[in-house]
This record gives C-alpha cells, structure tokens and sequence, in this order.
C-alpha cells in the first residue's frame, strides 16, 4: 500500500473513483458505452489531447503556462497538408518532420522572447499565439482543406487501425494507430521529467526559480527544450488532427487550448510550478474527453460538455484545494 | 599563511557612492567557527556575496586555499569549497528530501541522467555525516524549518563543503532546534569544517564562536577571540554607543479591567486561559514554539477560531470570527513574519501603513482621501523614526527594521484599544530594536493595552510589566511586575517555559497579584 501511495496520489485516486462512478452510471442507462468499440473510440478521440497534453504538462511543471500550442498545431498541421498539396509529395513522414520542424521553430521564437525580456509566459505566449495564427492566415492561407483535397497519405492514416474487429450490427472497428504516437511521446515524457537532469531541471525551474539557478541550472536552456518540447508536440498533433478530422478549417483549434489545459490542471498539475504527474495528467485527459463524447449515451446533447467539464474541473480542484487548506490551518497557515 | 582557508585582503566595493565594504581584510582559519556580527546594512551580507563570487568587488584580493583571485566567480568559489546557505535556504518546496540533498552534486558532476539510487546513496551519506536520518521521500515542505536547514547543510556538505557560510540559520527554529543545529555546526568544526556563522541572536553567536568579527557601516571593527567579549562589549562595538534597554513604568491612574480573556480554549492549541488587562498594560506572553503562544494570538485576531471561553472588551464580550470583527472590536496583532503576513512589499509605506484604516480616510462619497493618507503616513514615518527618503518609497526597499516600524504604524493608526505584538523584532537590528521599545511603551503609556510575544528574555524584562509563560498549551504560570524586576526573573521564565519546574497554578488572573 505504501509503495501504491509512492505512485498515486490522493487527488488521482479521486479521477479514477470519478471516472469509476460515471462509467457505472453511463452503462446502466445505455448498454452501448461499455463496449470495447466504444473504448476503441474514445482512445481515438483522446490522442491529439495527450500528445498535447504531456507538453503542456511540461510547461505547468516548469512554472510556466503556454497558450500558443494550438495555434503552433493548427500551423504546422496545416502547413504541412498544403505542403503536400502543393508539392505533390504525398508522403506521411514528410508531413511529420515539416509540422515537427515548423514546431520546434515556433517553440524556440517563445522561449526566446520568455527568456530574454523576462516576460510572464502567459502573456509571451498570448501574443505568439496571436502572432503565429496571423502569419499562417495571412501567408499560407485560410482555405479550408475539403476531404477530397486531403492527401491520400492522411486519410489513410487517419483511418489505419492496428488491428480490427467486426461488431454486432456487421460494421468493422478497431484500434487506431494513433495510438504507436501517444505511447511514445508518453514514455519519452516521462523518461525526460523522471530519468534526465533536464527533466529535473524543469521541475526544478518550477519549484523555484531562484533556487534552481543557484544550483547552477543553465535556465536558458531549460526554458529551450520546454517550449520547444511543446511545439514539437503540438507539430506532431497537427498531423495527427488533420488526419483524424479529414477536413480541415485553418484555424480550428484556435481559441481551445484552455479545454486542454483545463484537462491537465483537472490531472492535478498546479499553475504555480512543480507539482504534476503523468498518471494525473492522462486521467484528466480521459475524464475530459470520456465527458466530451459519450454524454450522447445519456441522451444529453453536446452542449452540456462545457458544463460538465467545468463541474469536474472545479470540483476536483476545489477539493484538494481544500484539503491542503486543512492542512494549512493545522499548521497555523490563514494565508490560502 | 597555512591554516587560513580564506584571507581577504583590502575588499572594497561601493554602490551609488556608498561604501558597502570598506577596505575590509579578514582571515578564517580551517576548522574554525567564526561569527559575522553587525547590524543591518554594515556589510556583513555584502561581504558574503563577495566570498561566493556573486558579487565582484571593486578593489581587493580574496585566497581561498592558497590560490588568489582578484575577481572571483562563483564557480571558482565553488571549486575551492565556498558553499552558502542563504537565509531563505533556496530549496526545491515539491522535489524530495533526497533529490534536494543531492541535485547540485548532480548538476556540479555535468550528469545528464537521474539516477535514483545515487541520488538516495548521497543522501544518506550526508545525513550521516551530520548523524541524521530523515525519510528520504518525504517532499521539502512537509518537513519542519529545522529539518530543511538540515537538509540545505547536507546539500553543502555533497559539495565538498571546506567553508560554510550559514545567514541568519537559527530565524525560524525554536530553541530545542536551535541546539541541535548548534550541536552539528560544532560537530562539522570537530571534522575540520570552517563555518562563518551570521546571526542577530547574540546568545548564539557566544555560544559557538571561535573567533568574532564586527562590522559597523561597511568597515570592520575588529577580529576578537569570543572569550575577549562580553554581550555589552559586543553591542558597543556593533552600534558605536552603549546600548540600555529603557524598563518600563506604568503610569496610568485607571484600574479598571479594560480587556479581559475568560477561559479561553481551543484544544490541542491552548486551554483555559485567563487574562485582565488595564490600560497601559504591557502583558508578555513567551513560551517555546508550538507551546500555544502565536495560537492564542490568532485566535484573538479572529483566525484559528476558539471553541470555548469569552473575550471581553470595555465590559462587553465581543464575538471575532475574523479580522475585520477584531479591528472593529479594537483588537490588531502584528504576526510574527511580516514579509508573508504583514507587508505589500512592492506597495509605498504611505499605502502599506493606511491599508488596515481605509475606512477612517474615506471621504463621504466613498473615494479615498489620497491627501489624508499622506498625511497620515507622514505623521507616523516621523513618530515611529522610520527611515525613509519619503513616503511613496516601497516597502521592499527598507530595512528589516523600518518594515517593522512600517507595520506597527500600521496597527497603531488602527487606534486599537488593544495591540497583540508577536514577535515584534524578530530580525531586527538594535538600533531599531531600541526605537521599537521607546515606541511600544509610549503607545502604552498613552493608554494602549498591549500584549507582546516573544522568546527573548531581555525584551520581555524590559517591556513588560507581567508576564505570562504558556507551555504545551496551558498557561504555567506568571511574573507581576516585582517579580519581574527581581534579579532571578530571566532564569524563573526560563524554566517556567523548558519545564523545570517553579510553576504557578494557572487558575489565577494575570494581574490580581500585582493590584
């Protein structure tokens, strides 16, 4: 139980015992939902969101917050399918490196500017994710890519599963190959937060500023590989989009990235820097998106996504939030 | 000369025309305990900075085993065994014990991977050194202050510590702790560590100094073998003059009972205490940390709510349950950390000191009176000596000293019939610390009730006119104001608060004894 305790913590316990209780109630009003077809669907849903989510997991741990991924993600995403339309190379690796590369340069532009005018992240990256959105609209453009005008390599990817199955009413399902992806950037992540000096020093670099640059941390650095960490990710995820919704508008994911940071922060990664985990991080992504997408089996309409997901994220922020009150005020703390 | 692991010679360094160091030539010896004294703003930070290469002087060489170095960079200093541990500790809050212990051994070694046994094996073997055990798991900010500066000491020690500077270690611990971080120190010294220890509790600083060095306005007034000094000596070459704390007389006519505490009690903090107070009371309060002190403070301030007993004010029993209702009721409680609980530190003192009587310079149209705040600030930056350019100057950059001034004035303008002081100048110099207690019993004198908190003896003797010892929770007993002026009164609190016995029956009001 101890060594259980090493690994979860009391606010992840919580998730799974949310994610428990509305599994339960969900298949006793409707059959469909605890179906391995169904199971399929909602990993497929949930890839783009834990790609990007793991980055901006590594933003929060570091002290930081990043609003620009989706913008990074849309641009490189489609970027990258224009590419291919224009060049004519149909190719799934090319659309991978142009979108990881397109990326990994954003990225840098914001941890240069966070870096050195000691701006607060947020507000670097507010104005970057204005800035990035206007470049791609104004210079690459703002048609919206149509399903026949996909390249063949997307669609095909889009639709590739590992391995499928055949349901009840004769329709073929499987598991998405999305998946090969999330397992690796899940396992990288985790290998650089838990098993690299980087790693610490991004959690470092969230614990205290101060305290990490005395320790003698290059914070120049470490403020590269996250931002850049996070444009990578939000490159591959753009692929991963496109390919996924086969029908591109330019600027789709625009204006969503607090859905995805409030997915993390209901994994329970604190805005103030240093506090996170992995398990946390993809249960928050799983409640956010089992929410999402499987309402409908309740017989509720999409609109009550927003406030579902709004519930749980004050709910189980509110609740750990008042346990480490109670602690406080044992300590003789009044100022939380 | 072998044997000294640092000699400094002729450090100068000046800011804006001031001499933040002035020619000041100093030598520490390997396994010596030296101590750095002075008051704020002499020098003996800057002289830290110096030795660790964050700051370059501008005149001056420093040779740190041998080696010279006209300017010295902070991985030089490193290299030759120079390891601060500043007051704030600069630990990582969320990252454990054990990573704590040992990251910038990793990070000095260029390592590029984390490996966890590693990790735990060097911090096991420092706690060792130091004769400790900790659970390795346990995050930074769970433990007590004591165990982090334990742990900020191992950290140096992975380091291949040769000398330790320590700012001010001893701040936040009660005094067990503070024996047993004195106890260590003196342990490392044993092992041929040089320690330069920098502390305002001169108490400490006899107890383990080898060699004392005072500073005094950016110059060094001297070295002396700490058998050579005795506590005035000492306070006369930090503040150039003799220092006398004033005793305080109570002067006031009006016996009646203004403030009374009946049966107070919030178990597990305090239990059933009793307190009468006249105008122009100084009633002390001291007992070790954790005894029931600060509790019984919050609690009267409305935070850290009591579940039984009453607070009576001019005859009538006020209910608090928060601060606005102790304002209004005409309690106000300096706490004890002013910088976390207290200050707007980036705010200007007229804001700082107007922020708890917003109220009283609201004009009727419900704006702020900008020019009565003013006013109102001025008149305490003179009453209170704080030194300041002017007004709007923020609170960031005073000295210790003037933030707690700034603070008070803040209460006082509250015009409280009573003002609870915990710890009133905790980390303050002693020119301050004089002019805190002109001030404290002027307000007193003038009809103020005033409840002070402290552990320092010499405060509380000087102060008080009773006093009252809590130990785990329960009052154990009080001094009235003969008891106070007798010649045993220091060593009577003194084990009233370890437990040695001399306790009084806790039953009888505070101020009976002495009507």
């Amino acid at each position: 139980m101890k060594r259980l305790k090493k690994y979860i913590n009391q606010n992840e316990w919580y998730l799974m015992g949310i994610i428990l209780i509305y599994s339960i109630i969900v298949t006793t009003q409707n059959s469909g939902f605890f179906t391995l077809e169904n199971f399929f669907d909602v990993l497929k849903g949930s890839s783009g969101m834990i790609i990007l989510a793991m980055g901006i997991l590594v933003v929060l741990l570091s002290g930081g917050i990043d609003l620009s991924f989706t913008a990074i993600a849309m641009f490189g995403g489609y970027s990258a399918a224009r590419l291919m339309m224009a060049t004519k190379i149909d190719n799934l690796a090319f659309a991978f490196v142009v979108s990881a590369v397109i990326g990994i340069l954003l990225g840098a532009v914001n941890a240069l500017i966070i870096h050195k005018f000691h701006l607060p992240t947020m507000i670097a990256t507010l104005g970057t994710s204005s800035l990035f959105s206007g470049i791609m609209t104004t210079f690459i453009g703002t048609k919206t890519i149509t399903v026949g005008m996909m390249p063949k390599s997307l669609r095909a990817f889009g639709g590739f599963r590992l391995f499928e199955m055949v349901n009840d009413a004769g329709s073929t399902y499987g598991l998405t190959v999305f998946i090969i992806p999330v397992v690796i950037v899940v396992v990288v992540t985790w290998f650089i937060l838990y098993k690299t000096m980087l790693g610490r020093g991004v959690i470092a670099l969230g614990n205290s500023e101060e305290a990490a640059k005395r320790s003698g941390f290059n914070l120049f650095w470490i403020r590269m590989f996250i931002y850049t960490y996070v444009g990578l990710l939000a490159g591959i995820m753009g692929v991963i989009y496109v390919a996924e919704v086969n029908s591109v508008y330019a600027v789709a994911l625009y204006g969503t990235e607090l859905t995805y940071i409030a997915a993390v922060v209901i994994g329970g990664a604190k805005l103030t820097g240093g506090e996170g985990k992995i398990l946390g991080t993809l249960l928050g992504v799983i409640i956010v998106r089992l929410l999402n997408s499987t309402l409908v089996f309740l017989g509720l309409t999409s609109s009550w996504n927003g406030f579902f997901t709004g519930a749980v994220l004050l709910f189980s922020v509110g609740l750990t939030s008042y346990m480490s009150r109670l602690r406080s005020r044992r300590n003789l703390t009044f100022t939380d | 000369m072998p044997g000294n692991i640092l000699e400094a010679n002729n450090i100068s360094k000046t800011y804006g025309g001031v001499h933040a160091l002035d020619n000041v030539s100093m030598c520490i010896k390997a396994g010596e305990i030296h101590c750095l004294v002075g008051e704020n703003g002499s020098g003996k930070s800057t002289f830290v900075k110096v030795m660790s290469g964050a700051i370059t002087p501008d005149n001056g060489e420093i040779t740190l085993n041998g080696h010279t170095y006209r300017s010295l960079n902070p991985i030089d200093s490193i290299r030759e065994g120079v390891q601060v541990i500043y007051q704030d500790l600069s630990l990582f809050p969320h990252m454990t014990v054990a990573e704590n212990i040992s990251m910038n051994k990793m990070v000095a070694l260029g390592k590029k991977l984390v490996n966890m046994a590693e990790v735990r094996k060097t911090a096991e073997e420092q706690l060792a050194r130091i004769g400790e055990t900790m659970d390795l798991d346990c995050p930074i900010d769970e433990i007590s202050m004591a165990n982090r500066q334990l742990v900020a000491i191992c950290r140096a020690l992975s380091l291949d510590a040769k000398l330790l500077f320590m700012d001010e270690p001893t701040t936040a611990l009660t005094n067990i702790e503070v024996d047993r971080l004195l106890k260590i120190v003196l342990e490392l010294k044993e092992k041929g560590l040089s320690v330069v220890f920098i502390s305002h509790k001169l108490n400490e600083v006899f107890e383990v100094a080898d060699t004392i060095t005072i500073f005094r306005d950016g110059r060094k007034v001297g070295d002396f073998n700490s058998k050579e000094l005795s506590y005035h000596s000492l306070i006369y070459h930090m503040t150039g003059r003799n220092v006398e704390y004033p005793r305080y007389v109570r002067k006031a006519t009006d016996d009646n009972i203004r403030f009374e505490i009946r049966g107070l009690s919030r178990p597990g903090h305090f239990e059933d205490v009793n307190v009468k107070m006249r105008r122009g009371d100084i009633l002390g309060i001291t007992g070790l940390k954790g005894s029931g002190r600060e509790e019984l403070a919050l609690s009267l301030f409305g935070l850290n709510p009591s579940k039984s007993g009453q607070v009576i004010i001019n005859g009538k029993t006020v209910s608090i349950h928060s601060p606005t209702d102790a304002i209004v009721s005409g309690l106000s409680l300096l706490p004890e950390d002013r910088y976390t609980q207290a200050l707007f530190p980036t705010h200007s003192i007229s804001e700082n000191i107007s922020s708890a009587s917003l109220p009283s310079i609201t004009t009727k149209a419900g704006l702020l009176d900008r020019k009565g705040e003013r006013q109102n600030a001025i008149n305490m930056v003179a009453k209170l000596h704080i030194r300041t350019p002017n007004v709007e100057t923020s609170v960031q950059n005073l000295s210790g000293g003037n933030q707690q001034k700034t603070v008070i004035a803040r209460w006082v303008l509250t015009d409280p019939e009573v003002l609870i002081l915990d710890g009133p100048t905790v980390g303050v110099d002693i020119a301050s610390k004089v002019d805190i207690y002109e001030q404290i019993q002027s307000f007193a004198s003038q009809g103020m009730s005033i409840i002070l908190i402290s552990d320092e003896l010499p405060e509380l003797l000087a102060n008080c006119n009773s006093v009252m010892v809590m130990r785990a929770n329960k009052v154990v007993g009080f001094l009235s104001n003969e008891e106070l002026e007798k010649p045993d009164a220091a060593d009577r609190l003194q084990s009233m608060m370890s437990g040695g016995g001399d306790d009084f029956q806790p039953s009888i009001p505070v101020l009976e004894a002495q009507a």
